[in-house]
């Protein structure tokens, strides 16, 4: 060859190297990867231009020794890298690196060397040692800062995800969630932990095929369950479903199943993935709820009360409450829960004019000092409807903090108009009770345990009602000592006998009046033993009427005695002009018949028909008497009965005192201790007493005087009677013929008292007679047999 | 049968038997009777033209015995009456008497002193009955006077002379003897002292 063509081919062959270098070099700083060369007996090294770069230093700046590249690794890398390489070195293998290098400005790069096969840059030079080690090595030298941390960020999102997984997996543990992948083109199903614990199975206890789940699923929900599945990878829909799954131990629980459906790109669905959840306690604690719920406001409608809240109320004063009403408290007051609650103003406009006002001062106080409120008040609704509305407020504090205020709504209306009509009632009854002046009570009285008192009954007893229950005995030992004997032995056999009582005592008040009560008690219906109620009256002033009525009787009796005695004068007088007119005309016709008899020749036919009319009229003076006497008997039917002489006595006594007294005659009675009683006629007795002494009235009625009246008894048993006057006295002759009928000495004397005295005494087995005092006056005596049992 | 002219005792008595018996008694003396139970009865009856007396009975039916005898006085009936009575008193009997009641006899009472009332009762309406006939026929005179003459003779009564009389009435004193004349015939006067006492019965009023 040519000298020329070996120049040529030189500079041919240089310019190839140089580009080759130069190509060499462009790759390395693309590739980001440097070569060295080390020769390991001088420790003198050699770098590429993108070693240089690589180590943050300009190429070729400078020449490079070890201990240069020593000072450049890593002080945490620098001995293990060294000692690595030793040993690889000693160990004959090629010394491969990671480590860390320290650039001049302080940045820290990962770089990974590696060496060459061929151990030197140049091919076949591979020198070695007497002992085999080589003494220069060739490598390669790469900033792998950008796939380190790239690697990093992988390993750390793989950590990452695997954590998540596990968090996952705990998380769908927790929530009861597990998961499940579907292949459909294999038709194989994976499960997830937790989803296989769902179905009370242990995790990856066994392969799960669509037949194994078909079997799980409820019997009832098998078939909605797949045909939602079907559906689902036949539109666009999502597939979802609530459904019961039968566990193996038979427990049957509720789950959600929530899937995705995956297509490629033809759109044909190749898997399914997709969420169960078991929502078993979910559904359990939204049915205990929606019950409760349901409950509640079912209570709330039952019982017409509504709740409220308001976080307003109690913390800012303004109109608006923040006031949550339930459905309710709408409905009571008639509003309509879609213009929602009411502010301060309208809720105020809903309220009854007349409370208005208290009920704003509530909400005030409330406010200022979130105390509880409960006020009863009345409210008006659209339709004009008053309603009685009790409204219950409670703050509630959470660690002491006011949070808010939540109470109820409560109408009352119908409680309310009761509790009235009650009221009412009660003081109706009260006022009743007051006016009859009767009490009403119920209670035990065995066990003496009063169970109800009314206020007037607590009155009747002169007890104070404001000083609350009075017990049983208070009660009992007011009756009078001499009247708890007798009630009570009444009450025992009510008791006994379960019958109900009707009794009359009397009982001494604190202030020590006297009042006569009666008291009727029925035999409680309950049947406890000793358990009655009943009614008890103050019957003081009617029993003081009965004995006024009883006085005024006996009056009226009195006056009837008067009356008879002066109508005994009008009898008398009546008689005498029917008698007369009889007698008259029998005398007459008698002077006449001896008329016609001493006529000559005596007129015998006139002086016959004069005896006849004498006949005639002699008759009708005796059939006068005969109805005299007939009227009589009728008039006067004997009665006997056991008669209190004494009382007698006291009653005429009262009854003259005034006749007495106005002609100045004094009426003075010395009467044994113990008068006996007697079987008498009490009326006909009055009259004895009445006609003895008016007659002595009468004989002292111009000059005044003493009238006396003295019992005493004889041995034989008989009551002797003596009115004693200190008049005129006795006629001096016929003294006894004073006791006849129509014998008088008065001028408007009947002349019957006497003889109607004589008659009554005689005919109460006794006799009368008169004797004149040794002063003034006469005495008139009778007797009466005191101890006659029985007398026709 | 008795004259209607023969004295008549009514008596009225509402119980039957006094009334007869009454009736029976009056008779048996020869006296006429006629008897009713009641004061109406009587009224419808009564004659007047003889002498009769009322025995009358102080307690009636329809009006008591004392105002049948008012009633009688003011109806201007005057017959004497004789009261029977069963149960009369004091102040009864005067008032009775004072009413002019001849008797006030009690039941029963003696048939003497009935039939003595009754007869001193038929005197005195004997005597009034005769008193009553002459005033009748004075009246009948004076009638017959002319107005002239009736003039004269309260004159002539008063005791005027003729002159006097002539002077009064505007008259000759030969008229008035004329006049005074015929008062005297007419009047069946035979003197002036006769006239005068005519006068008083005829009760003619006094001179103006």
């Amino acid at each position: 060859m040519a000298n020329e063509d070996v120049q040529k081919t030189l500079a041919e062959l240089s310019r190839d190297l140089q580009e080759s270098k130069a190509r060499l070099e462009e790759a390395q700083r693309v590739a980001s990867v440097g070569h060295w060369e080390w020769d390991l007996e001088t420790d003198v090294v050699v770098w590429s231009d993108e070693t240089y770069r690589i180590f943050g230093l300009s190429p070729q700046g400078r020449p490079i020794d070890l201990a240069t590249v020593r000072s450049m690794v890593h002080p945490e890398d620098r001995e293990p890298l060294y000692q690595g390489v030793d040993q690889d070195l000693v160990a004959g293998e090629r010394p491969n690196a990671e480590f860390r290098i320290v650039r001049p400005s302080g940045e820290v790069r990962t770089v990974s060397s590696l060496t060459s096969e061929r151990w030197s840059s140049l091919p076949g030079d591979t020198k070695r040692d007497a002992s085999g080690r080589p003494y220069k090595l060739f490598g390669t030298i790469q900033d792998i800062t950008e796939r380190k941390r790239t690697e990093e960020a992988l390993q750390e999102s793989s950590r990452k995800l695997q954590e998540s997984n596990a968090r996952l997996e705990e998380a769908q543990r927790i929530a009861n969630v597990g998961h499940y992948y579907w292949n459909l083109i294999e038709n194989r199903v994976i499960w997830s932990d937790e989803l296989y614990r769902i179905y009370g199975l242990s995790p990856q206890e066994g392969p799960i095929d669509m037949a194994l789940i078909r079997d799980m699923i409820h019997p009832e929900d098998r078939e909605f369950v797949f045909r939602a599945a079907e559906e689902a990878l036949h539109s666009e829909a999502r597939p979802v479903a609530e459904h019961r799954v039968v566990r193996p131990d038979g427990e049957v629980r509720t789950v959600h199943g929530l899937g995705t459906i995956k297509r490629d790109a033809s759109g044909r669905p190749y898997e399914m993935f997709g969420t169960v959840q078991d929502i078993t306690d979910r559904k359990r604690a939204e049915e205990a709820l929606k019950q409760s719920q349901f409950y509640l406001s079912e209570g709330q409608r039952l019982a017409h009360m509504g709740s409220w809240a308001s976080d307003d109320l109690g913390i800012r004063w303004s109109d608006g409450l923040g006031i949550y009403w339930s459905d309710e408290v709408y409905k009571i007051f008639g509003l309509d829960p879609q213009n929602g609650p009411p502010n301060l103003e309208q809720y105020l406009a809903a309220v009854h004019p007349d409370d208005r006002a208290s009920m704003a001062e509530t909400i005030r106080v409330m406010h200022e000092q979130r105390c509880v409120c409960d006020v009863t008040n009345r409210i008006v609704r659209p339709d004009g409807e008053i309603r009685y509305v009790r409204c219950v407020g409670v703050p509630v504090f959470e660690g002491g903090v006011f949070k808010a205020f939540h109470g109820t709504t409560i109408d009352v209306t119908e409680h309310e108009l009761l509790t009235q009509e009650l009221r009412r009632e009660r003081a109706y009854l009260t006022e009743a009770q007051s006016l009859t002046h009767t009490g009403s009570w119920a209670c035990n009285l065995l066990t003496r345990e009063i169970l109800h008192s009314s206020e007037e009954n607590v009155r009747l007893y002169g007890f104070d009602p404001s000083q609350g229950a009075i017990p049983f005995d208070r009660f009992y030992n007011a009756i009078l000592a001499e009247d708890e004997v007798a009630l009570r032995a009444r009450l025992e056999n009510a008791i006994r006998e379960g019958a109900d009582y009707d009794v009359e005592f009397r009982i001494r008040r604190t202030d020590g009046t006297i009042r006569f009560l009666r008291g009727i008690g029925h035999h409680n219906p309950s049947q406890e033993i000793g358990e009655y109620v009943g009614i008890t009256m103050d019957i003081t002033e009617r029993k003081r009427a009965e004995e006024e009525r009883e006085k005024l009787r006996q009056l009226e009796a009195d006056l009837a005695h008067i009356n008879r005695v002066n109508m005994m004068g009008e009898l008398a007088a009546a008689l005498a002009h029917e008698i007369r007119q009889p007698i008259a005309a029998s005398i007459t016709s008698a002077n006449a018949c001896l008329r016609w008899l001493a006529r000559d020749p005596p007129d015998l036919e006139r002086a016959r028909a004069a005896a006849a009319r004498i006949e005639q009229d002699g008759n009708r003076a005796a059939d006068v008497i005969n109805r005299l006497r007939s009227f009589y008997k009728k008039g006067m039917p004997p009665k006997r009965e056991m008669v209190g002489v004494k009382e007698i006595i006291r009653e005429m006594t009262a009854l003259l005192r005034k006749e007495a007294v106005r002609h100045s005659i004094k009426i003075h009675s010395e009467l044994l201790e113990d008068i006996p009683n007697v079987l008498a006629d009490r009326v006909q007795l009055q009259q004895v007493f009445m006609n003895l002494m008016l007659n002595a009235i009468d004989a002292m009625k111009d000059t005044g005087g003493k009238l006396t009246i003295r019992s005493r008894l004889t041995p034989e048993g008989q009551l002797i009677v003596s009115i004693s006057d200190t008049g005129v006295g006795l006629p001096a002759e016929n003294t006894e013929r004073i006791f006849d009928a129509f014998h008088t000495t008065k001028p408007q004397g009947t002349g019957m008292g006497l003889a109607i005295t004589r008659s009554i005494v005689e005919a109460h087995g006794g006799r009368v007679w008169a004797t004149a005092n040794q002063e003034a006056g006469a005495t008139f005596h009778f007797t009466l047999p005191a101890r006659i049992e029985a007398d026709a | 049968m008795k004259s209607p002219a023969a004295p008549t005792v009514f008596i009225i008595d509402d119980d039957r038997g006094v009334r007869q018996a009454i009736h029976d008694l009056v008779e048996s003396v020869g006296l006429r009777a006629e008897s009713f139970a009641t004061g109406e009865e009587f009224l419808g009856t009564r004659q007047i033209g003889r002498p009769s007396c009322l025995v009358l009975d102080v307690r009636l039916p329809q009006m008591s015995g004392l105002d049948f005898q008012r009633r009688l006085a003011e109806a201007g009936t005057q017959i004497p009456i004789i009261f029977v009575t069963a149960h009369g008193d004091i102040p009864m009997s005067v008032r009775a008497l004072k009413s002019g009641a001849v008797e006030f006899l009690t039941k029963p009472f003696r048939d003497q002193d009935l039939l003595d009332a009754i007869q001193q009762a038929l005197e005195r309406d004997r005597i009034a009955q005769q008193q009553q006939a002459e005033i009748h026929d004075l009246q009948k005179r004076h009638h017959s006077l002319t107005a002239r003459e009736q003039e004269v003779m309260i004159l002539v009564v008063a005791g005027l002379l003729n002159k006097q009389i002539a002077s009064e009435i505007g008259a000759s004193e030969a008229t008035v003897k004329v006049h005074r004349g015929n008062v005297m015939h007419k009047m069946q006067a035979g003197s002036v002292v006769d006239l005068v006492r005519i006068a008083d019965k005829l009760k003619l009023p006094p001179r103006k």
